[in-house]
């Protein structure tokens, strides 16, 4: 029934992605300033900006075992490094450059699925011992992941050139079309940047909206009464083997994929990139941005990854001059990230996606408080 | 000569289970009814609407139901007491509904009085009414559960029988007879008896008013038409909400008639206490309601306005106040709008208006009605003023529910409107009784040959038993009934209904009762809205635990004597009150106090809470 959308006459209208009209309004006034962005936007933005897109893909990812499953990882960098080596090793045409290191030559449309299906493989090997530990000791181990990984990274050469010394990363060539160099695209003149900004765009809207969609699913569903209650959910007739599998080979996936292309915008990669500081700065993503939300993730990934040009582009209103003081913008960076933490686990839990929901709520009241 | 009795006229009757034919004819896959069930709102077409009522008539042919008998249905609103209902009156046999509330000595009278072969219970909690006095009635033949929890394998009584059982017996019995029930339905004629509603009885036994086919004709074609109960009449496009007791006939009308006659679609929440929640998630255009609901409401509206963020609560202020001002001119224009409420109005819908209909479930509601009991002009002004337009109406099961309304643009706060067209209503110059005279006044009260005469006389005229007087002509107004007049020991005449809904305009009051009969002057028994006061004592950090304990508090005394003070100074001396007390309880239908309609039944409370009226004098 029009203009009653409290009148919900099936449960698949129930759990439908985009209840209202207004909604699916909104979101797509969303897309379209999004797209509208690359257009006018200075480099040293749209740079970061691109990365926050692929970031955002692996924050996704971590939500989805963390935030939707409730099975908390540290491990995020190793996958993440997987995807990337993954990617690189295939993408690489062998030539002078390559010497000594793996090389396949393959496409994008080779290398990015792969990229996310061997994260995935791996996930599904640690999978099983999400299965016998919970909360703090589960993040222990996957924290253990991450050095397990940094090790493995720096030991094989011929995968990722050792340490101090790295390798390229992946190509953006899909099919012949370089996302990498300036172009026309259908008349209108991109720069690299712009290409690699909606390439983002498109792989991060396809993304959100497959995970948002299985967070909805029984799968989904299943996902929440094991983070909730696992004894429960085991009652309830839910596999605990087989959703604790499935969440981590999801995340890995989503890891893979992103990992796979974050480096393609500087270009390198570096075996020491994948340590236990990246993970965190996942783990903050997730917790900013709101835990089990899909857009939470993705503001949360925007949010940290520009962080850096926030405080930049604040400086330059405050007394305070990070270029001249004792502390420069990364150790800046750091101090805020701590206590953004601190602030949103203490005040907000629910993250950037809680302060929204607040705001909703405040008008959804309207005229009253509750 | 012998004189030939008048043969029943027949013509082309349409019954209820006719009209519900034809739209499933017409329209078998239109959406006549939503239940809410596990969290949605799911449909019947006009189609299964049918199927199940034709089923269920099938299934009374095979237990041998035969015309003129009557079946109960004891059950909340569910679409099952509408297949009930329709498949009764499809054999020609008359419904007779229970309130869910009749505690078991109630459901004996009741279904002995009416003779009832069959009942059809809800769930285990009715079932045990019936099952506990069964062998005290010798006309009960079955017993039909519709929710088998807690009676399936656990009860074996050969008189139980499951409403699944009970619809394959339905279809069995239309495979053998396909035709049956169509041949029965075509015999119908106008004075079949449709269904027995029993009064409330404020006074005395409740007693069962006949309802025939040619009075629920009357009511669908008098208060179903454009200038009838809904004006522009209701169509398919209109939703309502089934909560209101059906065995009621004013529920019944809505859910059933006027849905069957224009294809409204009937939504059955999930219970009475969940009215808020349905309201707001179906959002129905029509709403048919008590003042009890609307006081709620209201108070709802005052609490919450009241314990919201400054901003909020100052926005509420400026436009509850445009809000009244927009009331106040249209109770002086009848309900139109003028240009200044017109552009306040718009004004304050993007403000606070649209969002507070919202909230309250009524922003689709294009006509609203209060009837069954009086209703406060402010309570009127208030929703008038916030763009509700309730119109005030007045009937009785006695006349199938019509006698007058308010109109749209013609609206008079504090009557209950004009005649409707083409039905007779005068008021007796002696007594002021109102007497209504047409189609609809019902056949009689079942079994009560006496109680009918003293109620319709020989003309035809129906004693409503309400004193009403006329406003400029054309409009009625109520003054109290008969029988409640109090007159005072000075010999004043006073319409203690009229003081007791202004004390219940003040959200802090949830009950009034003036006493003054034969005595030296006015008191009141006062019952607190336990929710609002217990909420404004927590505000003003009164501790507090039950009921009574509350009603003790000098500041809660204080606050209702304010109401009453303000109360006093809209009434003329001698209709002041000069002392009131508090109920020791909130008032309960199983201690005998209310009625199933939640009306107060004064005889017993004077009774009851006699030293309390004693100490006032």
């Amino acid at each position: 029934m029009r203009g009653r959308p409290g009148l919900i006459t099936s449960y698949r209208k129930d759990i439908s992605l985009f209840r209202t009209g207004t909604q699916r309004l909104w979101l797509v006034v969303l897309l379209l300033v999004a797209l509208w962005l690359p257009l006018w936007m200075p480099n040293d933005w749209l740079v970061p900006a691109g990365i926050s897109l692929f970031a955002a893909i692996g924050a996704i990812g971590l939500n989805l075992v963390t935030g939707y499953a409730g099975q908390v990882s540290l491990g995020h960098a190793f996958f993440l490094g997987i995807g990337a080596y993954t990617a690189s090793a295939l993408s690489t045409v062998e030539g002078p450059g390559t010497r000594g290191l793996l090389a396949y030559g393959y496409d994008m449309i080779i290398w990015l699925p792969a990229a996310g299906l061997v994260a995935a493989l791996l996930g599904v090997i640690v999978a099983p011992v999400a299965l016998r530990l919970k909360g703090l000791y589960l993040a222990f181990v996957t924290l253990g992941l991450v050095f397990l990984g940094q090790h493995l990274f720096q030991s094989w050469r011929e995968l990722t050139g050792g340490a101090g010394i790295g390798r390229r990363a992946a190509e953006l060539s899909l099919l012949g079309f370089r996302f990498d160099e300036d172009g026309e695209v259908f008349g209108v003149f991109l720069s690299d940047t712009q290409k690699i900004y909606f390439l983002g765009f498109v792989l991060l809207v396809v993304m959100a909206l497959v995970a948002k969609n299985l967070a909805r699913s029984r799968i989904g569903r299943a996902f929440a009464a094991i983070r909730d209650r696992d004894i429960a959910a085991e009652i309830m007739g839910i596999d605990l083997t087989r959703y604790k599998v499935i969440a981590f080979a999801i995340s890995s996936f989503y890891a893979g994929v992103a990992g796979a292309l974050l480096f393609t915008v500087t270009g390198f990669l570096e075996p020491n990139a994948f340590n236990l500081e990246l993970s965190i700065f996942y783990v903050a993503m997730v917790l900013i941005g709101g835990v089990a939300t899909i857009s939470g993730s993705i503001m949360g990934a925007v949010f940290v990854t520009m962080l850096p040009n926030l405080i930049d582009f604040v400086s330059d209103y405050l007394p305070y001059d990070p270029a001249t003081g004792p502390l420069n913008t990364g150790q800046l960076e750091a101090i805020l990230f701590g206590l953004l933490i601190v602030v949103f686990l203490i005040f907000e839990p629910l993250g950037l996606y809680g302060l929204w929901i607040r705001i909703r709520n405040y008008w959804k009241a309207w005229p009253f408080s509750y | 000569m012998t004189v030939a009795a008048p043969t029943p006229r027949k013509v082309e009757v349409l019954t209820n289970p006719q009209r519900l034919r034809d739209r499933a004819a017409e329209a078998p896959d239109r959406v006549a009814l939503r239940e809410k069930f596990l969290g949605i709102w799911s449909d019947f077409t006009f189609g299964e609407y049918w199927e199940a009522a034709e089923t269920v008539a099938h299934a009374l042919l095979a237990l041998g139901i035969e015309p003129g008998d009557r079946v109960a249905i004891h059950s909340e609103n569910r679409p099952e007491w509408l297949f009930a209902d329709l498949g009764i009156q499809a054999v020609r046999a008359a419904s007779m509904g229970l309130y869910p509330t009749n505690p078991s000595a109630e459901v004996k009278y009741l279904l002995e009085n009416s003779g009832s072969r069959i009942v059809i219970t809800e769930d285990q909690e009715q079932t045990d009414k019936a099952l506990a006095v069964k062998d005290q009635l010798p006309a009960l033949e079955r017993i039909v559960y519709i929710e088998p929890r807690g009676i399936r394998d656990r009860y074996d009584h050969p008189i139980l029988m499951s409403w699944t059982d009970f619809l394959a017996e339905g279809r069995r019995h239309r495979e053998q007879h396909p035709q049956a029930v169509a041949e029965v339905m075509a015999t119908a004629t106008e004075d079949d008896l449709a269904t027995l509603v029993y009064t409330s009885g404020t006074t005395g036994p409740p007693k069962g008013a006949m309802l025939t086919v040619k009075n629920v004709n009357a009511a669908v074609a008098i208060a179903g038409a454009d200038s009838g109960f809904v004006s522009p009449q209701p169509g398919p496009d209109d939703l309502i909400i089934s909560y209101l007791p059906l065995c009621h006939a004013y529920e019944r009308a809505f859910s059933e008639w006027f849905g069957l006659s224009a294809g409204t679609v009937v939504n059955f929440g999930e219970s009475l206490e969940t009215i808020q929640t349905d309201l707001r998630e179906i959002q129905p255009s029509i709403f048919q309601s008590v003042p009890r609901i609307y006081e709620k409401m209201h108070a709802g509206v005052l609490i919450r306005a009241a314990s919201a963020s400054r901003l909020k609560k100052l926005n509420y202020s400026i436009w509850i106040a445009a809000a009244d001002r927009i009331g106040r001119t249209l109770e002086r224009t009848g309900g139109v709008h003028t240009l200044s409420t017109r552009v306040l109005y718009g004004l304050g819908y993007l403000f606070l208006y649209r969002a507070l209909k919202e909230r309250l479930g009524l922003r689709r509601c294009r006509h609203a009605i209060s009837g069954a009991a009086p209703i406060a002009p402010e309570i009127l002004r208030f929703f008038m003023g916030i763009g509700v337009p309730i119109y005030e109406a007045y009937g009785m099961t006695e006349n199938s529910i019509v006698a007058t309304t308010n109109r749209r643009g013609r609206v008079k706060l504090g009557t209950v409107g004009e005649a409707y067209p083409g039905i007779e209503l005068k008021i007796d110059d002696q007594t002021g009784e109102i007497l209504v005279r047409h189609d609809g006044v019902f056949a009689g009260y079942w079994r009560m040959e006496e109680a009918t005469a003293n109620t319709v006389d020989e003309d035809g005229w129906l004693h409503t038993g309400d004193v009403g007087e006329w406003v400029d002509g054309t409009h009625v107004k109520i003054v109290d009934r008969m029988k409640d007049i109090i007159i005072t020991a000075g010999g004043k005449n006073i319409s203690p209904s009229e003081i007791e809904n202004t004390l219940k305009t003040s959200p802090f009051v949830g009950e009034a009762v003036v006493i003054g009969d034969r005595r030296k002057y006015l008191t009141a028994l006062i019952g607190i809205d336990y929710d609002v006061v217990s909420s404004w004592a927590q505000s003003k950090g009164i501790t507090h635990t039950t009921y009574q304990d509350l009603t003790e508090k000098p500041e809660v005394r204080k606050l209702i004597e304010r109401v009453v003070e303000e109360t006093n100074e809209k009434f003329a001396r001698v209709e002041h009150l000069r002392k009131f007390s508090f109920f020791t309880k909130e008032l309960d239908e199983d201690d005998g106090e209310l009625t199933a309609t939640q009306k107060v039944k004064r005889a017993a409370i004077e009774k009851r809470f006699s030293h309390l009226i004693e100490a006032m004098y």
